[in-house]
């Protein structure tokens, strides 16, 4: 990505969300190739400033390594917020899925998110680098197979 | 021959040109005779209502990306849509109200059960979505009247077809493990082993073996013992070096006019339905290759059959018409006629009998479209003790046999289960559902979410119960001029109830599945909703069945004109130079998936064809058809 891709300067913020939301390191998540492409499909679907609001919420206590805490920031201040808690959920299933699912009704009424709205899939390879897959010791289905035979042996699942 | 496609024909130069055999249907019954007549040098034309544009490995990477790209991932979401020949879509089949008709899809679903099985209208058919189960009907199965007092008899028998079995898992291309299929009074021929060696077990089928193998189970007056058991499939494996007297097998690859690096071994991509993105799995278009490099087959793809014109007074064909559209998707189309000597319809239970319904040929036994079958599935789905690897290899690689026939048959459907490899999916919209569950009520992110996806979805089991249904004149498809599509063609209407016979077997199905969960130790998840399409109730509890994709007995076969459609070679009783081709034509479905039995009758029906038209040309030999057609 260039200097000048439109919210770049949020790719920081986004990044550090998106590790806390789906448990998966910020290594794992470039790895998809998905950041910019989900980052851009949140901004089209809801608001450019919603997403800067939510990260400046995210980002505006340092919590280090303690988990405990950032599970608690996360719930206190994200997911139990009435704009930023829909938005965090749906980036959690844009990130396992590949999935963009609308908003809900009462949400694009209250902030006024893109009318054009609608449950899509970014790009084929969003769907093939799904966490979801990763996460079961999976593969997606129809990509990325282990192998002839490899079903045989026991899945190899690691707890994070 | 047009300059921008090199594979099909114009419309102009078919209705000019006076074939052979006309066939209408690229699926695996249109294609098997097709490559059959043509290796015996006969003129050959093969129709094809969809698009018809899959034959190079672009068009196939559009297919997989289409998949990847569809929110909705139903069994015909890879494929190109034609708005001119229209394809029915799972999800259009809703609970039905008052007695109202369903005609928002394709099918208009009359009921009273709401069916969801669905058919692909594209070059190859209905393979391109297929799972490639390819077990082999019980010789009970074709004997049900005498035997058990219920359905009807075949006119052939399980030693009949038994040679045309061989064939069928030649061309198919079949990977299993003869030894796996000792049931049920199944036999083969001494030294017999499939081309390709059985798909192994996936290590869900394994841990399931450990505690249930040896379950006895009382059914009627027998007891049973079950055994876990490799499914045969149509799926490239490892070779068989013993196959055909030890000449050993060379697997088919992808589809491709350009030669093309693809399609060998099975990957296990866990996508069998609705694509393979490989090519592992067979699909018709293999066939209908191999028949095009005769030189002696023409594609007609865009075209959908309208009318078949028969001569009032010897009964016989005089041709075909149709139209073909240039546009998928916007109305206009050109008429014209088919010309040959011998036609063969081969576009599926549904459509055969629609074509010729709309036609008005409703047969001298007035069973045309009547006799409807579809194996009826009732889902079970639980959570095994530990986590078993869900979501990884072929969609199934065991089931459960032993029961596939037995003296209860006189009283209630026979049944088998296969152990599902990829989940609930089917059953829930799992993993999917799973993750919007954790996510959205038990309000689970980061790595607490992980750990519960790999408990919740990672210790997935699904066992379908794949349940018999008999012929029934009251089943059936008819068409109505109030329900047409967008080139006028009249919409198949689909009228089906699940008879008790199979109710009864849906009851004790539930019976013992909770019994093996409960042998298994696993949570028992199963739940059915009144709600759903394809709910049934049966004694006081209720279920809810998926239907199977497995239409069948439109036209059914049988001994004599007034009582069947056609006759043993699926030649029609009444238009002596016309066959219906597929698994329209099975008088029973028992409890194997339809193809490979389809696949050995229309090898039948095109020595039955060839017999006529091409007399002293012999069916090629097993080990030389493969040289013959690229001669």
């Amino acid at each position: 990505m260039t200097p000048d891709t439109p919210h770049n300067d949020l790719r920081p913020g986004f990044l550090a969300l998106s590790t806390a939301l789906t448990g998966f390191s910020e290594h794992e998540l470039l790895g998809t190739g998905q950041t910019m492409i989900y980052l851009q499909t949140v901004c089209d679907m809801a608001r450019s400033d919603c997403i800067a609001d939510m990260l400046d919420a995210f980002c505006a206590c340092a919590i280090g390594d303690d988990k405990a805490a950032l599970d608690r920031h996360l719930r206190l201040c994200i997911l139990s917020h009435p704009r930023h808690g829909p938005l965090a959920r749906n980036l959690v299933k844009l990130w396992y899925t590949g999935t963009w699912h609308c908003l809900p009704r009462d949400w694009h009424e209250s902030y006024g998110g893109n009318p054009a709205d609608h449950d899509h899939i970014p790009s084929p390879t969003s769907y093939t680098e799904g966490l979801l897959w990763p996460a079961i010791g999976a593969n997606p289905p129809g990509a990325k197979p282990f192998g002839y035979g490899m079903w045989a042996n026991p899945p190899r699942v690691f707890r994070a | 021959m047009t300059g921008t496609d090199p594979f099909t024909i114009p419309p102009e130069v078919a209705f000019e040109t006076r074939y052979d055999v006309a066939i209408i249907g690229s699926g695996v019954s249109g294609a098997l005779i097709a490559k059959s007549l043509a290796a015996r040098g006969l003129r050959v034309i093969v129709v094809e209502a969809g698009p018809g544009e899959d034959v190079t490995i672009a068009d196939y990477t559009k297919s997989v990306e289409r998949f990847y790209s569809a929110v909705s991932k139903d069994n015909n979401a890879p494929y190109a849509h034609s708005r001119n020949a229209p394809m029915p879509r799972d999800y259009d089949a809703v609970k039905l109200h008052d007695g109202q008709p369903n005609d928002r899809g394709y099918l208009v679903q009359n009921g009273p059960f709401e069916i969801d099985s669905t058919y692909s209208r594209v070059l190859g058919g209905t393979t391109r979505h297929w799972e490639a189960k390819a077990l082999r009907m019980l010789p009970d199965d074709f004997r049900m009247q005498s035997a058990f007092g219920r359905g009807r008899d075949w006119p052939i028998g399980y030693d009949d077809l038994a040679p045309d079995y061989i064939r069928a898992e030649r061309e198919l291309g079949v990977s299993g493990n003869v030894e796996d299929q000792g049931y049920g009074g199944l036999t083969f021929e001494d030294g017999y082993v499939y081309p390709m060696k059985r798909m192994p077990p996936s290590f869900l089928d394994k841990t399931m073996a450990k505690d249930l193998d040896g379950l006895e189970v009382t059914v009627g007056d027998e007891t049973f013992s079950l055994n876990v058991r490799s499914t045969p499939q149509a799926r490239n494996g490892i070779p068989n070096a013993a196959y055909d007297g030890g000449k050993g097998f060379t697997p088919t690859g992808a589809v491709s006019i350009h030669q093309a690096e693809m399609g060998e071994r099975c990957q296990g991509n866990t996508n069998c339905v609705p694509i393979c993105p490989v090519q592992a799995k067979y699909d018709a278009r293999r066939t209908l290759l191999a028949a095009m490099d005769t030189g002696h087959v023409h594609l007609l793809p865009r075209t959908v059959a309208a009318r078949v014109e028969i001569d009032s007074t010897t009964g016989r064909v005089t041709g075909v018409t149709c139209k073909t559209y240039a546009n998928k998707d916007a109305p206009g189309h050109i008429t014209g006629t088919l010309n040959a000597t011998t036609y063969v319809l081969a576009a599926n239970a549904v459509e055969n009998a629609r074509l010729m319904l709309a036609s008005d040929l409703h047969g001298s036994s007035n069973l045309m479209g009547r006799n409807l079958m579809d194996h009826a599935y009732l889902l079970t789905w639980g959570l095994m003790p530990q986590v078993v690897g869900t979501g990884r290899g072929p969609l199934c690689t065991s089931g459960i046999e032993d029961i596939r026939t037995g003296a209860y048959r006189s009283h209630h459907a026979a049944v088998r289960f296969s152990i599902h490899n990829d989940g609930w999916g089917w059953a829930t919209g799992a993993p999917y559902t799973d993750l919007a569950d954790l996510v959205d009520a038990r309000n689970l992110t980061g790595i607490a979410l992980r750990n519960a996806l790999i408990d919740r979805v990672g210790r997935q089991l699904l066992l379908d119960c794949m349940i018999e249904v008999l012929p029934e004149e009251s089943n059936r498809i008819s068409v109505d001029p109030r329900h047409l599509d967008q080139m006028g063609n009249p919409r198949p209407v689909v009228s089906f109830d699940i008879p008790d016979y199979t109710l009864e077997t849906v009851a004790f199905s539930r019976r013992l599945t909770r019994r093996i969960y409960q042998r298994l130790g696993a949570e028992d998840h199963s739940h059915y909703t009144p709600s759903a399409p394809g709910w049934v109730t049966h004694d006081g509890e209720g279920f809810t069945v998926r239907g199977g994709n497995h239409w069948a007995g439109t036209h059914i076969m049988g001994t004599h004109a007034k009582t069947s459609v056609v006759d043993a070679t699926q030649r029609s009783w009444d238009h002596d130079n016309l066959y219906l081709a597929g698994a329209g034509s099975m008088p029973s479905i028992g409890t194997a998936n339809t193809t490979l039995t389809l696949a050995a009758l229309c090898l039948r029906t095109a020595d039955a064809i060839a017999h006529d038209l091409a007399p002293g040309t012999a069916a090629p030999s097993a080990s030389t058809r493969r040289e013959g057609v690229s001669a």
